[in-house]
Order: structure tokens, then C-alpha cells, then sequence
């Protein structure tokens, strides 16, 4: 028997996706084109549908435009959607004008200007789809269609596009509480822009030398302007600052609300003594520089999944279910009760808990325990909600309903996590706390001081500037200024952080526990290197592709993909499928059989047991052998190298096996003591709690319970949902290199804070001791204040060396 | 100087006229998403007809 090795070296390869941009880890290809390479047959698949459609353009656009969310890979559409059509559904969930019906959809995997693009040519694509209008920054889309037109078709559509919709429900309450929300800020900052400017045109005059009558109306009318903007704009910082006190806290809104109080009175005050002079020109100015700042952030955290946002991925996919005729209808999973008879296809997600009713059928239960390998389940079996039906159809009673399983569980008490975390008071919080307590008694003692020295005016006069001087303008702006600057930078580079805090957090961390399936491995069996006795690669996997056709096991599947990487003619075969055991077919007068290597074939050669091994058997000679295993990301190596070099230390946290988890941490070297194995979800968070400020990087749903309990929790590209939810920070560039990035920034944006900080406090120390001599009045105060807000601001933007450097880097 | 008594009333005229149609452009939804239109205005219309042609009348043959 001679044996012709072919051997793929993985690690080389470093081609990206020509659809989606992800590593290729083995090329495929599509009959279009020779030259571009998918990392995935759903890439492929899309790719042919972009280009029958005629809209190639698609890719030249996204080219051309900077990428802006996070990326995947598109998954082969099996949904048919037809539960969209129901009269039923479409009474909660669309809306009707003009014979026109609309439906808003959560799109999945829109991430740049192409999809824009693609999503609006929806109308000249599909018929009866009368606009389609996207909104980049939710992700969500308006479509309308007249009656020639139906949803499910379009979502079928839309999804072979590689976009997977989720039905949003028309107008609930909290929807319309957010937009009303964010229309209300909208208006406090058009208030306080005009309010501001406005009173800008009266105070230069008056500045300028206005005088008697004048100076007078100049004076009322600033303060007449400046009520709207004292009121109703700046009303978010009274809200805050009062709630703080309340809590018996400080923070940062506390100053700034008592400034503009104060200033407020003070101009009202000197206006009724008909004295014009007043600071509100700078205090509504600072208003509204504080109200974009705050709008910049909260733009910028939208990128990134909103509490919402869950709401779309859970139950958006339909069910069969059995009715009383015993025919299986589409319904919405929400709809499911307690004794309903479920039919769940291969490659479906079992929405409930249940038992096996029928059939038996390999699960993926990655997503609830992080095993990698597949469970087989048979009659009678337990089965979880959120996890995968791999290959035969099997019917389950539902025991629980949607609210009541083990996701929706697993989900609660994620949110619980979130809630019991000890509120960490922000870094700014504490020092303002010092400074604020500081000024006020600074205050409080030029007043004593100056009115010992017997003249109340003066004594008013001294406090109020000792109070503007040291507004802590260039804290409460520079401090969110620098941490939005580098958030919305990151967001760029594909890191959205989710919270202002973290960035702060994550410069404190020593320890980093990685979970192992899809975040360190790309989480799915891929083919590693064959082996062929005999015949040549056209033959072998054109005979694989006529055998695993119709087998439904993960490891056929992977087969499978990996040789419809060549596009090969294909033998007519009837296969039988032997469940468990493998698939067998006649051809040519041989017998053929592909499955697990029959023991007497292993002397050959001793692998590993951590590997699956399929063989090709003809008349139960072996002609090929092929491996296959969870192949590590091709940067994991290199960058828990690097994470070591800075001294971090990296744990390893998977419910896998033993062997598995050893084997892997030794391949990208982490010390076996720091390896946890076989692992459960709830126990995860426990081995996170014994550990000092962890950060937990992971991507399942069994990491999601650790990701809220961690100190900071990172979820990486092509994470479940609900991790995404669990964590602060999460990653849209597939890979791990992103978080040394993320490292980087955090600590270069401390750096430029606590330099900030130092700028600030020395002017102010500065000030501090001008007022006690007597050297600066209130007008000079309001001079010297936005000058110190001006350095600061310089500072922000100057950022440092190494952040310049690395933003400037193209993702 | 007198021509203040009126430049003034009338400046606080012309800014209220904005408030109000701002407040009524947010009301209107026009600002509800910000961050669709500074894409779609990079789509070329003349661009996209040009490069869609042979596309095209495929596309609506099969339609009738």
C-alpha cells in the first residue's frame, strides 16, 4: 500500500474572505470565479446570489468604505419564514397605509456602506416590495410592501443575502419611550445651541462696552434667553446630580449642577439690582458643549447592542408545531405551551426544553455546556433550549414554555449578574468628590474671609469667582472627552466598548481567562489533513460528496464543505446512511463505506483521541484517511504570547474534556495549572469570582454567566447573542488581536486622563490662591476658566504617541 | 442707535422661527437616525444606473 501524504499547514494561510473578510482557514470557491477565495460555503453561497442578482457592485462599495460593525461569515439560509405571512403575526407586528404594509426588521451582519446599499435595491430586486429604507446605526430596516408582496419572502431573500432578519414588534412601549427619549435630548441641545449663541450676541456687547440703557436690556435679555437653557436643557444634570445626593454620593454632575444654580441665581440677583454684569454666557456655553459630549457617548454605546437588542434574537425563528388535525404548522416560538409537539429539523435551534418524542438525532450542545462534541439524544432524552439539531428530524414534547428554559434562565441570571455587581464608583467620581468637598470649603472660606473684612458684596463677589475659577469644567468635560474620543476611535478599529468604566477597569487587570470553543478555536470541526491509499483527490472526494450528501452529522457536514471547496462532477449514488456508524454506497462492483476507522486500522499510525478520525473503506480496505478537529484562530498563539510578555496572567476555562483542554493549552502555551476543565456554566463563574479582577474572554452562552460575574468580560467576533450582552466589551474583528489593542488604549487613555487631571488641579490650585489675594474678580475668573478647559481639551485631542500611531492603522 | 428697538425683537423673532422648526423637524422624525443618511448620499445615483444597465433589463423582462 503506498501512501501519499497531503498535508495542509493552516497556520500559513492568512487569506481573508472575499465576502465577509474572515480569515480562511481552507479556501472555497465558487464557480464564478477562479480567483476569489470564501472562508465558508455560506460566503459562496451569497456571493452567487449577489452576482445573479446583478448587483456585484455590492463588493466594489464595500471596498471603498471603512468597515463599521462587526462581521461574520453568512450562514446558508434554511429558514422559510413562513410564519410572517400569518394574518396573526402581522397584527403585532406590521403596520398598514395606503395598502402598503410595513415591517421593520433586526438585520444581522449589516456592517458597512454596501449593506446600505444592498438593502435599498431590495424594491428592484423583489417583487411586491414596495421601499426598503435602513437604519445603519440600529441595524434595523423598514420595509413596505403592497399586495403583491410577502414578508416571508423577503425575509427568505434578505437572509440568502447573508442578512438574518428578526421581526421587531410594532410601537411597544419601550421603543417608543426610547425614541421619545432620544428626540427630548435632541431638543435640550437645540435649546441650549440657541439659547447659548443667542446670549453669546448680548454678552460680547456688553463686553464690548455697551452702556447705560443698553447695557441694561443686553442684561435682561441674557437672562431671559438663559432660562430655557438653565431649565429645560441643562435639566439632565440637576436630575443626576440630585439623585446622586440622594444616594449620598458625588459625582460629577453635583459641581456642575451648583455651578449653574448658583451662576443662575447670581445673574438673577444682579439683574434685579440692575446690575448687568453676569457669567451665563460661558455657563449655557457649557451646557451645551456637556450635552453633545454626553450625546456623542450615547451615540457611540448604541453601536453597540442595546438591552434591546436581545429582544430580536430570541425567538425570531418559527417551529413546527403539531395541531389538533395532527398537520405541523409554523407558529412563533413565544406561542409554544407546555405539552406542545414539536418537530425540530436538522440545523434547527430547539427553542424550549422538552423531552424526545420521537427519532433520535446528535445535538450541538456547545452553547449551553462548551463541549465541542456533538451528544447523541434518543427517546425519552432531556433536551435543552439552545442547542442544535445536527441530523435527523426528531419531535419533542415541550416541558416549559419560551420564559420558563434553560436559555431563558441562563438569560436571567445574566441580567442578575449586571445588577448585583457592586457599583464601582468611577475614577473621576472619587477624585471630583475630594475636589468638589475642597472648592465648596474653599468657598465657604473666601466668603468668611472677605466678609470679616467687612463688605458682604465683595465677600459674594470672591465665592462666586472662587466657584467659576474652579468649575470643574476641565474634569467634567476633558474626562468624558478623552474616554468618548477613544471609545469612538476603538469602535472603529471594530472594539465596541460598552461602558465608559471599562476602559479604566481593564488597566488595573492582571488576570485573563480565555474559554477555549470559539474564542482561542474557531469552534468547529474542520478538516486537518488526509491521507489517500489509493486513487486520486477527484475520485476520493467526489465519493465523499455522493456518500455524506444526506448524513446530517456534524463531521459529514465538515467533509462535506471541504470538498465542495473543488467543484467536481458528481456521482449519482444511492447511499445508506447507518446511523452512528457511517454512510455506504455500491459503485463500479465495489462496496464503499466512509465512518469512524475500524479498530485493526489504527496500528498504522497512533493519533491523538482528542482527533476524529474518519476513514473511506472499499470492500473494508482503507483508502483514505482524514482528521479532523476544533483548529485553533491563527492569531491565538501569537497573542497570548504577547499578553504574557506584559505580564498578564491567562487562565483557561472550557467545558470540555480533559485531554482537549490540555492539549490546546499546550499548543498556544498556557500553563496546564492554569487550565479548568469540564467546566459548567454556573461552575465557570465561580472559578471567576475566586480570582482577583478577571477579565473573562469568551464567546458561548455557557461563558455569559462568567462574563457578568468577571470584572470585565469580552466577547469576541461571532459570539452567541447573550454573551454579547453579558459583556462590556466586545469584538467585531474576528481573532484575538483586537484585544491587545484594547489594552493598549486603555492604558494610553489613563495616561492622557491623569495628565488632564494634573493640568487642571494645578490651575485651579493656582487660581485658588489668586482669589485669596485678592488678584482676579469674577471677570478674569471667566477668562481664565475656558483657558484651562482649552488646555485640557488640546490634551484630549493630542492624545499620545502610541495611540495616534495606532489609530491611525488601517483595520 | 434706534434701529435696535426693532433689529432686536426681530432677531429673537427669526431665532424662535428656528427653534420651532427644529423642534418640529425632531418631532417629524427627521433626526430619529443619524446615521444612515451621511452613507446613502455617498451612493452615486448616475453612478449605479450606469454600472446597473446590463442588469437591468434582465431583471424586468423576468418581471413582466
Amino acid at each position: 500500500m503506498s501512501a501519499e501524504v497531503i498535508s495542509l499547514n493552516i497556520k500559513e494561510v492568512v487569506k481573508k474572505c472575499a465576502h465577509c473578510d474572515e480569515p480562511i482557514a481552507l479556501s472555497y470557491f465558487s464557480k464564478l470565479s477562479k480567483e476569489k477565495e470564501f472562508c465558508c460555503l455560506g460566503c459562496v453561497t451569497v456571493y452567487e446570489i449577489i452576482n445573479e442578482k446583478g448587483l456585484q457592485e455590492y463588493y466594489d462599495i464595500k471596498q471603498d468604505s471603512a468597515i463599521l460593525k462587526r462581521r461574520a461569515p453568512a450562514e446558508i439560509n434554511t429558514n422559510k419564514y413562513l410564519y410572517l405571512d400569518d394574518s396573526q403575526f402581522l397584527k403585532d407586528y406590521s403596520s398598514e397605509e395606503h395598502g402598503i404594509k410595513t415591517l421593520e426588521f433586526y438585520l444581522e451582519g449589516i456592517h458597512c456602506l454596501a449593506c446600505l446599499w444592498i438593502i435599498e435595491k431590495l424594491p428592484q430586486i423583489i417583487k411586491g416590495v414596495e421601499f426598503s429604507r435602513l437604519d445603519i446605526g440600529k441595524s434595523t430596516a423598514k420595509i413596505g410592501i403592497n399586495s403583491n408582496g410577502k414578508f416571508s419572502e423577503v425575509a427568505r431573500e434578505l437572509h440568502n443575502l447573508g442578512y438574518k432578519p428578526h421581526p421587531i414588534k410594532k410601537n411597544t412601549e419601550q421603543t417608543i419611550l426610547q425614541r421619545q427619549e432620544e428626540r427630548t435630548f435632541l431638543k435640550r441641545m437645540g435649546i441650549a445651541a440657541a439659547g447659548s449663541m443667542n446670549i453669546m450676541l448680548y454678552a460680547v456687547s456688553i463686553y464690548a462696552g455697551a452702556s447705560d440703557i443698553y447695557a441694561e436690556i443686553f442684561g435682561i435679555l441674557t437672562v431671559v434667553l438663559a432660562i430655557p437653557v438653565m431649565t429645560y436643557s441643562a435639566y439632565p444634570f440637576y436630575l443626576s446630580a440630585y439623585s446622586a445626593i440622594k444616594n449620598k454620593r458625588l459625582n460629577l454632575d453635583v459641581p456642575i449642577a451648583m455651578a449653574l444654580l448658583l451662576g443662575f441665581i447670581y445673574g438673577l440677583f444682579n439683574i434685579s439690582r440692575l446690575n448687568h454684569e453676569n457669567y451665563l454666557d460661558s455657563l449655557t456655553a457649557l451646557v451645551f458643549l456637556l450635552l453633545i459630549t454626553r450625546y456623542f457617548l450615547m451615540k457611540i454605546q448604541q453601536w453597540g447592542l442595546t438591552a434591546n437588542d436581545l429582544n430580536y434574537f430570541y425567538a425570531s425563528n418559527s417551529v413546527l408545531v403539531k395541531d389538533s388535525e395532527n398537520h405541523f404548522r409554523e407558529i412563533h416560538p413565544s406561542k409554544i405551551s407546555v405539552g406542545d409537539i414539536l418537530k425540530i429539523r436538522p440545523s434547527e435551534i430547539i427553542p424550549v426544553d422538552g423531552f424526545i418524542k420521537s427519532g433520535e438525532s446528535f445535538l450541538n450542545v456547545s452553547l449551553i455546556n462548551g463541549e465541542s462534541k456533538p451528544l447523541k439524544v434518543r427517546l425519552g432524552d432531556h433536551v435543552f433550549s439552545g442547542t442544535e439539531n445536527l441530523n435527523n428530524e426528531i419531535e419533542i414534547e415541550a416541558s416549559k414554555t419560551l420564559k420558563d428554559s434553560r436559555i431563558g434562565k441562563l438569560l436571567k441570571s445574566v441580567e442578575n449578574g449586571w445588577s448585583n455587581r457592586a457599583r464601582i464608583v468611577q475614577f473621576t467620581d472619587k477624585v471630583s468628590g475630594y475636589f468638589i468637598s475642597a472648592v465648596f470649603f474653599f468657598s465657604i472660606l473666601a466668603f468668611l474671609f472677605f466678609y470679616n473684612k467687612g463688605n458682604l458684596n465683595q465677600a459674594f463677589n470672591y465665592a462666586i469667582t472662587l466657584l467659576i475659577v474652579t468649575c470643574p469644567c476641565a474634569l467634567a468635560l476633558a474626562t468624558p472627552m478623552t474616554l468618548t474620543n477613544s471609545m469612538s476611535k476603538a469602535s472603529k478599529k471594530g472594539i465596541i466598548i460598552k461602558n465608559d468604566e471599562v476602559i479604566q477597569k481593564l488597566s488595573e487587570v492582571k488576570n485573563i481567562i480565555l474559554d477555549k470553543t470559539g474564542t482561542i478555536t474557531f469552534g468547529k470541526f474542520k478538516v486537518l489533513d488526509f491521507i489517500f491509499y489509493k486513487y486520486d483527490e477527484d475520485f476520493i472526494f467526489s465519493l465523499i460528496q455522493a456518500l455524506e450528501m444526506n448524513s446530517k452529522h456534524p463531521i459529514a457536514q465538515s467533509l462535506l464543505e471541504f470538498t465542495f471547496r473543488h467543484h467536481l462532477k458528481k456521482l449519482n449514488l444511492a447511499a445508506t446512511v447507518l446511523h452512528g456508524k457511517g454512510v455506504e454506497t455500491q459503485y463500479n462492483g465495489f462496496q464503499y463505506f466512509i465512518g469512524a476507522i475500524k479498530s485493526k486500522d489504527t496500528k498504522i499510525e497512533q493519533f491523538e483521541e482528542i482527533f476524529n478520525e474518519v476513514g473511506l473503506y472499499e470492500n473494508n480496505e482503507l483508502i483514505a484517511k482524514f482528521r479532523l478537529a476544533d483548529t485553533l484562530r491563527p492569531d491565538s498563539k501569537e497573542v497570548i504570547k504577547k499578553l504574557k510578555k506584559l505580564g498578564f496572567n491567562i487562565f483557561l476555562l472550557t467545558g470540555d474534556k480533559k485531554e482537549i483542554a490540555l492539549k490546546i493549552s499546550n499548543e498556544v502555551g498556557i500553563e496546564s495549572k492554569n487550565v479548568f476543565y469540564e467546566v459548567t456554566p454556573e461552575k465557570k463563574a465561580s472559578v471567576i469570582l475566586k480570582l482577583d479582577k478577571p477579565v473573562m474572554i469568551g464567546d458561548g452562552a455557557n461563558d455569559a454567566i462568567a462574563q457578568s460575574n468577571a470584572y470585565v468580560g469580552i466577547a469576541v467576533s461571532g459570539a452567541m447573542d447573550i454573551s454579547l450582552r453579558a459583556s462590556d466589551v466586545y469584538l467585531t474583528n474576528p481573532g484575538l488581536t483586537p484585544i491587545l489593542d484594547l489594552f493598549t488604549i486603555s492604558k494610553e487613555t489613563m495616561f492622557v486622563i491623569y495628565r488632564n487631571l494634573f493640568i487642571s488641579l494645578t490651575y485651579n490650585l493656582a487660581s485658588v490662591c489668586f482669589v485669596f489675594l485678592g488678584l482676579i474678580n469674577p471677570m478674569i475668573a471667566a477668562i481664565v476658566m475656558p483657558t484651562s478647559s482649552l488646555t485640557v481639551l488640546f490634551s484630549t485631542l493630542f492624545g499620545t504617541q502610541k495611540l495616534r500611531k495606532l489609530f491611525k492603522e488601517k483595520c | 442707535m434706534e434701529i435696535i428697538w426693532i433689529l432686536i425683537p426681530f432677531a429673537l423673532l427669526l431665532g424662535g422661527l428656528f427653534v420651532y422648526g427644529f423642534f418640529w423637524m425632531v418631532n417629524n422624525g427627521q433626526y430619529d437616525d443619524l446615521d444612515s443618511p451621511q452613507y446613502r448620499m455617498l451612493l452615486d445615483d448616475q453612478l449605479k444606473i450606469k454600472n446597473n444597465i446590463n442588469n437591468q433589463p434582465n431583471s424586468n423582462k423576468e418581471r413582466k
